[in-house]
């Protein structure tokens, strides 16, 4: 076990069951046919420390090229780290081969954003949820799997008698219950989903996170839940991370990270959520971000977001800020007690209180 | 009123059959007002949207009936050249997705000139002059060196200016906007509709913002027309809607979003999916999917009753619901 200090921001409500610390990807960008000569690199991911409990889920947030997706893909082994651990159970991933490291896939699955393209159209969905079985016999024996993969059609809420249809049989929302099935069928103790709802419509959208929400009950399930939408990030998330050009700069729990933001990005995200309330246009304080994000292959020097930020000043520049708790809130603890990256970290509720919305849950 | 579409009816000849994309579609957008449309896929949002503008495909679509009156004519009734001279002078479009709006081998600077050459007359220096002024206007930092850059040497949120900024040229009366931040992060999102907003209330303009997002509705739109399988369902001020919908179908749109100011418990879910715009079912369209149909939802297609009493009610709601009152009551009690 390689359980030393707990890295600052990645206390678990519950044991950790997969630990991240350090993980790097730099996709290399070269020059030359013949002679090819790295000029530089696309930090698409440079340092992240993330931790999920047994059961919990953990939402990470950001904008595109922010490398939650390239995270999502070195998890689930779709990608090679260039550098850092990724410990399941206290082993380190990164560094199994063959058989154990099959092992452990098995138990890290993954669900696509879009169910358009992650269903091969020439397989029956039978072939597609069954697949997995191929892959890992020992799940399931020969003469079991039609049942097992009908069994698995029925708790995402498709019909089991539909084994034999192809994918553009089905509905988005249904498809995207497919690949949900698929990532089950293993029984995984880690199922990492990468927008799994952000191609579905709204109604169908509510469908498919209380089907995620009661699976995870059900079959107590660790999801990783990575997303742009807000919104759906706190309905589902225990925990969440927010992440900019590469690196997380604020973790903690859902109500942490929504109601006492410190982190200046992590303010402007937030605050530039349009609510569904009318009535919150006047009380709403907007943080409108000048520019854009900048590459991730020139990325600039101390904090990343200064080029953006309305508190920057030369020590952003020359100084890297750690994620960690940040020194004014240590003493006193309180929902701003959590792990920002910034060096002048302060609170600002910029999410409306919900007194003045009427609550909502009506026509059931 | 600026634009005045009444029961505008647009079918597709598909290998499914006929669909009723667009099926009665009426509503109106003042000078400097904006219009919600929403809906989801499929609903028939944007095709309205493409017939008002003139630029629907046919075949396979076709325009079986109904008026759009613009500035008191009847657009329907225009020959295709007249029809040319209103589009991009009196009205404009902004699409979702700037990339493929652009042409990938021009500058944008011809893009925004040729506007000026073709509908003013300008010779071709004017019209850069021109250029670079309007992507002054829309905030694009360094206009005069980047206006020889071509549209892919632009982040996606500075296309989306450069789409704003060609629909604004000619300075129409009428903007339609489909989805126009759909494909932009949330902080580009909120710059892009910032600068939209501030450029509609100076040349006072009025802007349909067709999107399926309640959330940006509740941001900027003064009216909201609620679409279904190509009907309006719901139409209504957009503070008295949130306030109290009065169809079902709102009503199951608002609940089941989940909320950013807190947590929530499990998420209020339609039940079933849209139906197929070839087999739109009988009676109201909606009822596989309603909580409250009963027997008369099933055969009834139900019309747009004036909503006039009731909490939240007042003048300018409709709602498509046979059983609007019952709607409108427990919305208000929720």
């Amino acid at each position: 076990m390689a359980t030393t200090a707990p890295v600052p921001g990645t206390d678990t409500t519950t044991e950790p069951i997969l630990e991240v610390e350090g993980l790097v990807k730099h996709y290399p960008l070269t020059r030359g046919v013949l002679l090819r000569k790295q000029t530089g690199a696309v930090k698409a991911v440079d340092g992240v420390d993330l931790a999920l409990g047994r059961g919990e889920t953990l939402g990470i947030v950001g904008e595109s090229g922010c490398g939650k997706s390239t995270v999502a893909r070195m998890l689930v082994g779709l990608e090679r780290p260039t550098a850092g651990a990724i410990r399941y159970r206290g082993e380190d991933v990164t560094r199994l081969s063959g058989r154990a490291l099959k092992a452990v896939r098995r138990n890290i699955q993954m669900v696509f954003q879009d169910p358009y393209t992650s269903l091969n159209p020439r397989m029956t969905v039978g072939d597609i949820v069954g697949e997995p079985f191929d892959i890992h016999p020992e799940a399931a024996a020969k003469g079991d799997r039609r049942r097992r993969v009908q069994e698995l059609l029925e708790v995402v809420g498709l019909n089991p008698e539909h084994v034999n249809r192809y994918p553009h049989q089905f509905s988005g929302g249904q498809r995207q219950r497919i690949g949900i099935a698929r990532g089950l069928a293993l029984r995984p103790e880690v199922i990492v989903a990468d927008e799994p709802v952000s191609a579905l419509d709204v109604s169908v959208q509510a469908q498919v996170v209380n089907l995620l929400e009661r699976l995870q009950d059900e079959f107590g399930l660790a999801y990783v839940f990575i997303a742009h939408d807000l919104s759906v990030v706190r309905h589902i998330s225990d925990r969440v991370g927010v992440m900019y050009l590469g690196r997380v700069v604020e973790t903690g729990t859902d109500a942490q990270i929504y109601g006492h933001p410190t982190h200046p990005y992590t303010q402007a995200l937030l605050s530039a959520v349009p609510v569904p309330d009318p009535a919150a246009r006047d009380r709403r304080e907007r943080i409108i971000l000048t520019g854009d994000v900048p590459s991730p292959a020139d990325v600039p020097s101390g904090c990343r977001f200064r080029t953006r930020c309305w508190k920057a000043r030369q020590r952003c520049a020359d100084e890297v800020p750690r994620l960690a708790v940040p020194e004014a809130f240590r003493g006193g603890g309180g929902p701003a007690a959590h792990p920002s990256a910034c060096h002048f970290a302060e609170e600002r509720r910029v999410v409306p209180p919900d007194e003045p919305v009427p609550s909502r849950g009506g026509a059931r | 009123m600026l634009l005045d579409v009444r029961d505008l009816r647009v079918e597709f000849t598909t290998r499914e059959g006929v669909a009723k994309a667009v099926n009665g579609v009426s509503y109106g957008v003042a000078a400097g007002e904006t219009l919600a449309v929403l809906g989801e896929s499929g609903s028939g949002k944007s095709v309205t949207a493409q017939a008002v503008m003139g630029i629907l495909d046919t075949p396979p679509g076709r325009i079986t009936g109904g008026e759009i009156l613009f500035k008191g004519r009847d657009l329907l009734r225009l020959k295709e050249e007249e029809r040319r001279s209103v589009r991009g002078a009196e009205m404009a479009m902004i699409f979702q997705d700037a990339l493929s709006s652009l042409n990938p081998v021009l500058t944008v600077g011809d893009q925004l000139g040729e506007m000026f050459v073709v509908h003013r007359g300008m010779s071709k220096k004017d019209a850069r002059a021109k250029a670079v002024e309007l992507m002054d206007r829309v905030r694009i930092p360094a206009a005069a060196q980047r206006v020889d850059d071509y549209p892919h040497q632009f982040s996606g949120g500075m296309r989306q200016r450069i789409m704003i900024a060609m629909a604004l040229a000619l300075e129409p009366d009428l903007i339609i906007a489909d989805e126009p931040t759909t494909a932009l992060d949330v902080t580009v999102q909120a710059q892009v509709m910032d600068l939209l907003a501030e450029l509609q209330r100076e040349y006072a303009m009025g802007l349909i913002l067709i999107t399926h997002d309640l959330g940006v509705v509740a941001d900027v739109a003064d009216r909201i027309a609620v679409m279904y399988a190509g009907r309006i369902v719901e139409t209504a001020p957009v503070h008295d809607l949130y306030k109290a919908p009065a169809h079902p179908y709102t009503r199951g749109l608002l609940d089941s979003i989940p909320r950013l100011d807190h947590k929530g418990r499990e998420l209020y879910a339609i039940k079933g999916l849209p139906p197929s715009l070839t087999a739109v079912p009988p009676g109201c369209p909606f009822h596989p999917r309603c909580p409250m149909a009963r027997d008369v939802c099933r055969t009834d297609v139900p019309p747009l009753h004036a909503v006039e009493r009731g909490p939240a009610s007042g003048p300018g709601r409709g709602s498509a619901c046979h059983f609007w009152r019952d709607c409108l009551e427990g919305s208000a009690r929720r």
